[in-house]
């Protein structure tokens, strides 16, 4: 077993600061990359997180305290970074029309959805990547997010219905 | 969620797909470590404890309530040094208005028994007011 830096801070159930962020960083990072689209600020984004989790882990009780606090944290500095470097979002006009392989190519499709994603309203984006990505329910999202349920709720369903018209408008019917 | 799940079944499908997690770049585990580490090592500006945690330490705590209290104490001593003073220039003030008041009486009094004296004598007796000019003109 590897020799760890002493030094590092453990939370109250005494998990490492160097483990939770080698179990944690796909999911820290994969929220930022979903919701920016954007991989330098994405990495810039999660090592703030973490960097942030350095100073708070010894007061975090559970890996699930952990977890939820690093979704939440996540969650916000997205929004929060988003609005202050105001970054462009893709927006459906300015995509490119969709070559006709994209339609049976899985990659292809999934990576017009993630950009149909990204070009979504910032609370409707950063609900769906938590849905969807984390596959978490309403009532979790809702905690994280700091909004009442019925919220999420309306989010979700604003952004799957589109979703919907913009996936059926770009990618046709036959895509999904 | 049922609701939603029923009639987006291939949307749902589609989402989780494409929004499955990434894994992080090469070497973020490090990086992110490394930086953990040189922010640790430089050395913390917190010899002086910010302002909320400053009264986390009891004798800055106590030491504070002592200098409130004290301050109180001298001040209230001064203002109450201060009214004494007022008092008693108050006081002074009173008996010197009674002095003036009793030392105007009795001027007034001798005047009144000068001007007494001076009336002309109607009863036969002489009286001590010298004549007037113009009474020793009007004589001779």
């Amino acid at each position: 077993m590897p020799e760890r830096p002493a030094d590092h801070p453990r939370n109250t159930a005494g998990t490492d600061f160097a483990d939770v962020v080698r179990r944690h960083q796909s999911m820290v990072y994969s929220i930022a990359q979903h919701f920016l689209a954007d991989r330098p600020a994405a990495e810039e984004l999660a090592q703030d997180v973490f960097l942030q989790l350095h100073a708070t882990l010894a007061k975090l009780k559970s890996e699930e305290h952990v977890k939820f606090w690093l979704r939440k944290v996540t969650a916000h500095r997205c929004v929060d970074y988003q609005r202050r470097r105001r970054l462009p979002q893709v927006s459906l006009e300015d995509a490119p029309e969709p070559a006709t392989e994209a339609q049976t190519s899985d990659p292809l499709v999934a990576k017009r959805l993630r950009q149909l994603v990204a070009s979504l309203p910032e609370k409707q984006r950063m609900v769906v990547i938590l849905r969807y990505q984390e596959d978490m329910m309403p009532e979790d999202i809702a905690d994280v997010l700091t909004m009442p349920v019925a919220t999420v709720k309306s989010h979700l369903q604003r952004a799957l219905a589109m979703l919907r018209e913009k996936v059926t408008r770009v990618l046709g019917e036959v895509a999904i | 969620m049922s609701e939603l799940n029923k009639d987006t079944n291939p949307l749902d499908d589609a989402l989780k797909n494409a929004l499955r997690r990434e894994d992080a770049p090469d070497g973020f585990a490090e990086r992110v470590l490394a930086r953990a580490a040189q922010q640790e090592s430089v050395p913390r500006k917190k010899e002086w404890a910010p302002w909320p945690g400053m009264w986390s330490q009891p004798l800055l705590r106590w030491g504070a309530f002592a200098a409130v209290t004290a301050a109180l104490v001298v001040g209230a001593v001064h203002y109450r040094h201060v009214e004494r003073e007022r008092a008693q220039g108050e006081e002074a003030k009173q008996q010197l208005m009674l002095a003036l008041r009793i030392a105007g009486s009795k001027l007034q009094l001798a005047k009144a028994k000068v001007n007494e004296i001076n009336q002309p004598a109607t009863d036969g007796q002489p009286s001590l007011k010298r004549p007037s000019i113009t009474q020793s003109r009007s004589r001779s």
